[in-house]
């Protein structure tokens, strides 16, 4: 990552963050630099704790309900429902969240619910900064037909009727046993991993390419290409690193709207299998026909989980991009 | 209803008013003009309904129309068949065809094989027709149903049994050989073979008399919805300013909108002497689409609207079942309908009549019943037929289990007598019985079946893998027989009239199956002829289910033929009951878990209400408010 030092370095005139007033300048690497000005921002800090106990409960989860809920999250205890299936059971020491209306523990199925979520927003965001920095790349750096084609390809994706697309996708891969496409497409996380990946990646994409544009024409591109590198090493060792922090940024950014998209995709009943504790299911099941009105802890919980996650998100990724954006002032 | 009581004795003492100022004029005033008491029933206002969706199988042309509700219009307002039903609960005899149109319920021929109506004077088609119905009105009603373009959705119940009559017909205006009109007022019948409950299919809507200059216009499925023409208490609104002059000028009637609403008003041509079944107490009916099924039952609630079918969503059901003020506006009544889990014999690991028998034993049925609402949206079923349809069965259960409950020990003791339970633990060890694909209805209460069943399958070792669809995905998807769909919970069927013909032929006969649109689910009695038609996947799900046809799969169409047969009667009903027993115990098509009540919320505004068991709905014609409203006030067009 030497060319970023160089780089930002050599500018004249910029108070690089961290530097006190006063004290001595010493030599320090772009991520001690970034540590240094994310860790004063407390709200991301105590978001990304937030999420760092959000990721140990969703992988714990099994440990958790069993060991010490004792519930499964499938299990159920119909005796917490009256004669009219209708959940009597709301929070208490035996379930901490109440039960649905399937007897169900809510606790439980809301720290399963974190895996999925998780799980399906990480794995597509990857899918969608992959696909992203790969096709903005090339679209930035080679130019020519190669950037007309990906940039329309982005145009078109971002045109898409998302949700539509999506309801459309899963539905034509439920009907039959085997998916759709002789089996290749699957409905269930891997599907919806897919769907968000394939309507995220232009985000990344666009800003990519337009980061590209801008590093192609420096002089250390310029240098390398002069020593004789090829467009694969120019890529992979001069262009790549100064991608990190926008990638970084607008990722973490993506992944909240991607739990939402999820969210919504299962609220919509589509996607996720049925019996797979997720979020935006659990707020479905508990809007349907007025239930919150009589189990309010059936809307509260998941849709808490899901606001905090998402706020989480969206915070860390606020304070990433004060960090890690030399431009940006940070204040307090 | 504390409310409908006060409401009656106010406008009994109005009535005693009347009578004494008039001077002995009569004290009530016909049901037929304005608002006034009969029997103490108040008569005018309007009804107003509201629904999801019509839900209409055939764009309300009565031909074909397979909806329930809809036959609970044609009935109650506009058509009056040779026979129909007296609108009543089935305690009352509401599943007993009486004489509508004709005077008597026919005379039949010693060989059983003619029967002769004779219809009534006096009963008229309503403007711009104001003619009487002929006897050639219901002729045609029946050259209708033999035109195959117009798909009469039920013809099997005439095609076959009337002489003459294929469903295959080129046009409507071709006469049925075994149906003959000496005048206007006689029809008479010939039929193939004695037909035990010929009355019942005389009652469907479909037989009922149509108009040709009107109906004759239309030769494609549907068509005639729009220009419905009524012969009975009511007419939809607008429809006498039809232009009947010729074809071109007839213009759909402005008070149907197949998107929007459906508004009746009464019928000036309809004479109240010549019917001893429909009172005719409201002077409208209006039937709105409103897409929110919550508000729909919140302006039940407020009195917004009068009626609506179905049960609430489970937090209103629940007030309606606990608040004393509303129990009494919530009415539950025998759907005559069964909820069933389907099973297909040609696909592993169902082509195993023990693991379906296995399935029998699992099935939480009390959980389901409880998910559903609990009692007030039915029984637990315990076989085929309801028992209000086929009283022989009623305390009939082949896999009882203590509470309903499901019985996990029987359920691994056939387990273990199947090909797929290797070393005899009750727990299926095949790679079959994982990721089973169960279709499902995506709302509720489908959807809270789709734990329960996840959860009780487990136990015998089969794995479900659910796929939930809206409700004309999932049937579609389970009656393309290439699917190969192993099990289902999506699938209800009630009956078309109260016989276990009229319930059962199509499930389990092979003319229930076909390559796409079977009822047949299961497959009962497919061969290898329409196995290969349906595509290789079939053929080879076939082939691997009989191996290779040695064990052809089990039918029912001989025991069919013979209980049809039968004399309507015990003997009948013995026969069907037997038929029931044999699928129950020998081939194992389901796991039978509701028989479905119908549940109907009201008003405070309606003051009498009563349940027409034929149709499985509300009896409109012997339904009352007291909400004063008019058609112009009510209409919005």
């Amino acid at each position: 990552m030497g060319q970023v030092t160089d780089e930002e370095v050599a500018e004249p005139g910029r108070t690089l963050g961290g530097a006190e007033p006063g004290s001595t300048i010493i030599g320090r690497t772009p991520w001690q630099i970034f540590w240094m000005r994310f860790r004063k921002d407390r709200v991301a800090l105590a978001a990304g704790a937030f999420l760092i106990l959000l990721a140990a409960a969703a992988v714990a989860a099994p440990l958790i309900a069993r060991g010490l809920v004792h519930h499964d999250p499938n299990a159920l205890f119909r005796d917490t429902l009256n004669e009219y299936g209708l959940p009597v059971v709301g929070p208490s020491r035996e379930f901490w969240f109440g039960v649905d209306t399937s007897g169900r523990d809510v606790f439980v199925r809301t720290i399963y619910g974190a895996r999925t979520s998780l799980v399906v927003a990480l794995l597509s965001t990857g899918f969608a900064v992959g696909l992203g920095i790969l096709l903005g790349s090339l679209a930035g750096y080679l130019g020519g037909w190669v950037d007309t084609v990906i940039s329309r390809a982005i145009d078109l994706t971002l045109s898409l009727p998302v949700l539509l697309f999506s309801i459309g996708i899963a539905a034509t891969c439920s009907i039959t046993a085997e998916g759709c496409l002789g089996g290749l497409v699957q409905p269930g996380i891997s599907l919806v991993t897919a769907i968000i990946a394939l309507f995220t990646w232009p985000y990344i994409g666009r800003i990519v390419r337009g980061q590209v544009l801008t590093i192609r024409n420096k002089e250390f591109i310029e240098a390398a290409r002069a020593m004789g590198a090829g467009t694969g090493r120019i890529l992979l060792r001069d262009v790549l690193p100064n991608l990190a922090a926008p990638v970084i940024v607008y990722g973490t950014l993506i992944i909240p709207s991607n739990i939402l998209f999820e969210a919504a995709l299962s609220f919509l009943g589509v996607g996720i299998p049925p019996t797979t504790p997720s979020w935006g299911r659990m707020i479905s099941d508990a809007a349907r026909g007025q239930l919150y009105t009589v189990a309010w802890w059936m809307l509260f919980f998941p849709g808490m989980a899901l606001v905090f996650t998402t706020l989480a998100f969206n915070l860390v990724g606020d304070g990433l991009r004060d960090a890690l954006d030399p431009r940006t002032q940070v204040t307090g | 209803m504390k409310k409908q009581l006060m409401v009656v004795a106010f406008v009994a003492s109005l009535a005693l008013v009347a009578t004494a100022c008039g001077g002995g004029g009569g004290g009530t005033t016909g049901p037929t003009g304005g608002t006034g008491a009969t029997g103490g029933i108040p008569t005018g206002g309007i009804l107003r309904e509201e629904t999801t969706d019509f839900g209409f199988t055939n764009a309300f042309d009565p031909t074909g129309e397979y909806l329930g509700a809809a036959w609970a219009y044609y009935g109650n307002f506009l058509l009056r068949g040779l026979v129909s039903y007296p609108w009543l609960p089935g305690e009352k005899g509401g599943n007993q065809p009486v004489p509508d149109l004709a005077t008597d319920l026919g005379q039949v021929s010693a060989d059983g094989l003619t029967i002769t109506f004779t219809l009534k004077d006096g009963v008229m088609w309503q403007p711009p027709l104001n003619r009487p119905v002929t006897s050639q009105d219901v002729a045609f009603a029946f050259q209708r149903i033999n035109t195959k373009s117009l798909i009469a959705q039920y013809g099997n119940y005439y095609c076959g049994t009337i002489v003459g009559m294929d469903c295959e017909g080129k046009s409507q205006e071709d006469p049925i050989e075994g149906i003959e009109t000496p005048d206007e007022k006689t029809i008479i019948f010939h039929l193939e073979r004695p037909t035990g409950d010929i009355l019942y299919r005389l009652a469907q809507p479909a037989a009922a008399p149509v108009p040709p200059e009107v109906a004759g216009c239309f030769d494609k499925a549907g068509e005639y919805g729009r220009y419905v023409m009524s012969n009975g208490p009511y007419m939809l609104l607008g429809s006498d300013e039809l232009d009947i002059s010729s074809c071109d000028t007839l213009e759909p009637i402005k008070g149907f909108d197949p998107d929007k609403f459906m508004y009746v008003v009464r019928n000036p041509n309809y004479d109240q002497a010549t019917d001893d079944n429909r009172q005719n107490y409201i002077d409208g009916w209006s039937l709105v689409i409103n897409t929110n099924l919550d508000d729909i039952y919140n302006r039940v609630l407020n009195g917004d609207i009068d009626i609506a079918h179905g049960a609430p969503p489970a937090a209103i059901l629940q007030q309606y079942l606990t608040n004393p003020d509303l129990q009494d506006n919530l009415k539950t009544n025998s759907g005559d309908r069964t909820w069933y889990i389907t099973m297909n014999l040609i696909v592993p690991p169902f082509d195993d009549v023990h693991v379906r028998k296995a399935a029998n034993y699992i099935v939480d049925k009390a959980a389901m019943l409880q998910a559903t609402g609990g009692p007030v949206t039915g029984d637990i079923a315990t076989t085929i037929e309801p028992p209000t349809v086929l009283p022989d069965l009623a305390d009939y259960d082949p896999y009882a289990t203590p509470n309903h409950a499901g019985d996990v020990e029987a359920a691994k003791a056939e387990m273990a007598q199947s090909k797929y339970d290797k070393n005899g633990d009750g727990v299926c060890d095949d790679p079959v019985c994982d990721n089973v694909l169960m279709i499902n209805r995506n709302y509720d209460p489908w959807t809270e079946y789709t734990p329960i069943l996840t959860e009780n399958f487990k136990q015998i070792g089969i794995n479900l893998k659910v796929r939930e669809l809206d409700v004309s995905t999932a049937y579609t998807t389970i009656q393309t027989m290439s699917n190969l769909i192993p099990i289902a919970a999506n699938a209800g069927w009630g009956k078309d009239y109260a016989s276990p013909y009229g319930f059962d032929f199509f499930l389990f006969n092979t003319a229930g199956l076909s390559c796409e649109g079977a009822v047949n689910y299961s497959n009962i009695g497919l061969d290898e002829a329409l196995a290969k038609e349906c595509g290789p996947k079939v053929y080879e799900a076939w082939k691997a289910a009989t191996d290779n046809g040695k064990n052809p799969l089990p039918n029912v169409d001989q025991d069919m033929e013979e209980c049809v047969a039968k004399p309507f009667g015990p003997e009948y009903n013995a026969c069907w009951a037997a038929l029931d027993r044999k699928l129950m115990e020998e081939i194992v098509p389901w796991v039978p878990y509701r028989w479905g009540s119908q549940n109907t919320v009201l008003a405070d505004s309606v003051v009498a209400w009563e349940y027409d068991q034929s149709a499985g709905w509300t009896a409109y014609s012997r339904t009352a408010v007291n909400n004063g409203l008019t058609m112009d006030e009510v209409a919005q067009i």
